[in-house]
């Protein structure tokens, strides 16, 4: 290709000098956090007045990440077979089926979503009372 | 020294590949002498899974086919869905959808910029339409719930209504990423430097380009208008009013170009969106027995433009609750095959990754 | 164009721009190269393939579209599940080439003069080829990976339910 000067295109770039002066758009994260949105598909909560252990949320994950287990103390006198959902993180995919399929709409999910466990095997949750 | 080819390996952990892929190359000295493609990085078996799944269950994982643009796919599967078991779906839910494909698109071509010019060593310009599509993402966050994979698309309409405000907040938005955009023009699109490396490089064989079956910006970038929104409407696209944006030169700069055109048409269209939708109406068509509902036994094909090109899936119902076949195109599978592989033959080394991001080579539509 | 068609084959209406006409094995050249030369379905846009186990065959559905991008004709034809061997498009269409790639590894079927039947995404793949429907993803993944342990609590609702309700009944007749 012959060499040909292109005066604009060589100048014109220099405008992004001008966002030195610019305030940063970066969060200093910890101090500062991101606002989340509401509704935004965190953690699962799950309001154990409600829910009545049917077990439609086990039987719509595709992924099996829900184990139902025994209740500790029955709160839902409706819970007919007296078990809860419990999830498994390492395989949840967030993807709030579960939630949409729940008959009392007791399993939700929450903003909540930073997870942190020095045992690596540790991905079991236990919905929040909510 | 005798000349001598040699064989290098060009990705999977090489930055300027796109993706989870590599490129096998015959070198002599810098020029490219031969080309093969290797994909398997990245095969995670969506095709096989959703046959094992019920439908809605089947939904949830066809987003995860294309992860800087998952609508498209979602689009696709639902309509495809919608079309076996003939659902027709409200006004609303068709101009929220066709709102979240657009803002989808201009998250992907702003990804694509940041691709494109980091690429050629424009690491600034890649920082800033990064911060922008962040931008957009907060805005998939409140109407979705989830900033990449959306799961928003769902057969018989959309799964949230949108949220108050909404629109105005996009309307805002819009306004200041239309600000931004001669901004890019600057530092990017005009920049001696990109014009200089990118003029000339990665030509397209204009000829070959319909028969082969290229699609989105590779065709559009040597002047031949095809776009499936256009084409083959679907959605709400025909009420619609855009230009189809297209560039003579068939080479990276003329695929830049498109693109570069496609941002604001994007931005035209989601302002008549906004405009033009129904102020209320179901967002959801009742579907019979949601959780084990049925299709037909009888197969469709069906194709969505996304921002790499046409996306299309053919999917077969047997009569039970599961799919008996979905299979995915994206349109990498040829871009980064028959064209790439002859492409970048007698290139420069140095220009495999700009002209990689130039087709907008997606390795997770290839293997799926 | 379509009425074009329609003398010659017969011709199925999916929408007003989705077509599909069946042929047979034996035909799949000619037919794609007439229509290919003679209509402006010029172009190949997919071969997709799908597994009837229950009636022991592959359907492939050639996927022509026209020049303008703007109707689709699916062109299917049936093929024994086994050991079957069609021949390749790659001279009418160079896409052909990696979508029988594809094809191949994930059916097995052959594909004769297509010289690029090796690994695609699969490396060393020794089993039967993944989408024919008798693999079993959940059985290789059995036989082949471990699970997370610390889920062995899972309790089978159903049963769980019959047994409160015995224990209630019982706790009811204990009481009277
Ligand atoms: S959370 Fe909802 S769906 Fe799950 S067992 Fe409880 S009530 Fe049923
Ligand atoms: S969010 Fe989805 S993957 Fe997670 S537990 Fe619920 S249904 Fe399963």
């Amino acid at each position: 290709m012959k060499f040909s000067l292109d005066i604009k295109g060589s100048i014109t770039p220099f405008v992004a000098v001008g966002r030195v002066f610019e305030e940063p758009k970066t969060i200093c994260y910890p101090f500062e956090k991101k606002e989340i949105a509401k509704g935004y598909r965190g953690f699962h909560t799950n309001s154990l007045d409600k829910c009545i252990g049917c077990a439609n949320c086990q039987d719509v994950c595709m992924n099996d990440a829900i184990d139902m287990i025994p209740i500790k103390e029955d709160r839902n006198p409706k819970n007919s077979s007296g078990c809860i959902p419990r999830i498994d993180y390492g395989r949840c995919c967030w993807c709030s089926l579960c939630t949409d399929v729940c008959p009392p709409s007791s399993l939700k999910l929450e903003e909540d979503c930073i997870w942190a466990s020095d045992d690596s095997n540790n991905f079991l949750y236990m919905p929040k009372d909510k | 020294m005798e000349n001598r080819v040699i064989k290098i390996y060009h990705g999977p952990q090489h930055p300027g590949i796109t993706g989870n892929m590599s490129l096998e190359l015959d070198l002599l000295g810098e020029t490219i002498k031969g080309a093969r493609t290797h994909v398997g990085y990245l095969h995670r078996g969506f095709e096989k899974l959703v046959e094992r799944r019920t439908i809605i269950q089947a939904f949830t994982i066809v987003c995860r086919i294309c992860v800087p643009e998952p609508d498209p796919n979602e689009e696709n599967f639902a309509r495809a869905i919608e079309t076996l078991a003939g659902i027709e779906i409200s006004d609303r839910a068709k101009y929220i959808r066709t709102m979240v494909l657009e803002m989808a698109r201009v998250a992907s071509l702003l990804l694509w910029i940041g691709g494109q010019s980091g690429s050629i060593g424009l690491g600034t310009v890649g920082q800033w339409s990064l911060f922008d599509r962040d931008l957009i993402l907060d805005l998939f966050e409140e109407l979705t719930g989830g900033r990449v994979y959306h799961m928003y698309i769902y057969p018989g309409g959309v799964r949230r209504e949108l949220p108050d405000g909404f629109l105005d907040k996009l309307f805002e938005l819009l306004d200041y990423l239309e600000d931004r955009l001669p901004l890019y023009d600057k530092v990017f699109f005009e920049n001696a430097t990109f014009k200089k490396r990118a003029i000339g490089v990665g030509v397209v064989n204009r000829d070959e380009a319909l028969k082969n079956g290229y699609v989105g910006q590779v065709l559009r970038g040597c002047g031949i208008k095809r776009d499936t929104r256009r084409d083959n409407p679907y959605l709400v696209y025909e009420d619609l009013d855009f230009e189809i944006p297209t560039f003579n030169g068939c080479d990276v700069y003329a695929r830049a170009m498109v693109r570069r055109g496609e941002i604001r048409e994007s931005i035209k269209i989601l302002r008549q969106i906004i405009e033009k939708m129904p102020k209320d109406g179901k967002i959801m068509q009742k579907i019979p027995k949601h959780r084990r509902f049925k299709i037909p036994k009888d197969d469709t094909f069906v194709s969505t433009e996304s921002a790499r090109g046409e996306y299309s899936y053919y999917i077969a119902g047997d009569g039970s609750e599961k799919i008996r076949r979905m299979q995915v195109k994206g349109a990498s599978l040829i871009h980064g095959f028959t064209l790439l592989e002859k492409l970048l033959i007698d290139e420069e080394l140095s220009n495999v990754a700009m002209i990689m991001n130039s087709l907008g080579i997606c390795p997770p539509e290839i293997e799926r | 164009m379509i009425e074009k068609l329609k003398q010659n084959y017969e011709i199925e209406e999916k929408n007003q721009r989705l077509f599909k006409i069946r042929i047979k094995q034996e035909e799949l050249i000619t037919v794609i190269s007439s229509i290919s030369s003679t209509t402006n379905f010029i172009t190949l846009s997919q071969i997709a393939c799908a597994d009837w186990i229950e009636d022991e065959v592959f359907t492939l559905n050639y996927i022509l579209t026209t020049d303008k991008r703007d109707k689709n004709l699916m062109v299917e034809i049936s093929i024994a599940r086994d050991n079957s061997s069609i021949p390749t498009l790659m001279k009418l269409f160079p896409q052909a080439e990696v979508m029988e790639r594809d094809l191949h590894e994930m059916y097995g079927m052959d594909f004769i003069g297509n010289p690029t039947l090796y690994d695609f995404a699969l490396e060393d793949w020794k089993e039967i080829p993944p989408l024919r429907r008798e693999f079993d993803t959940l059985e290789y993944v059995n036989s082949n990976f471990e699970f997370r342990k610390g889920r062995e609590d899972n309790r089978d609702v159903k049963v769980e339910i019959k047994r409160r309700r015995a224990e209630a009944k019982k706790r009811l007749k204990d009481g009277k």
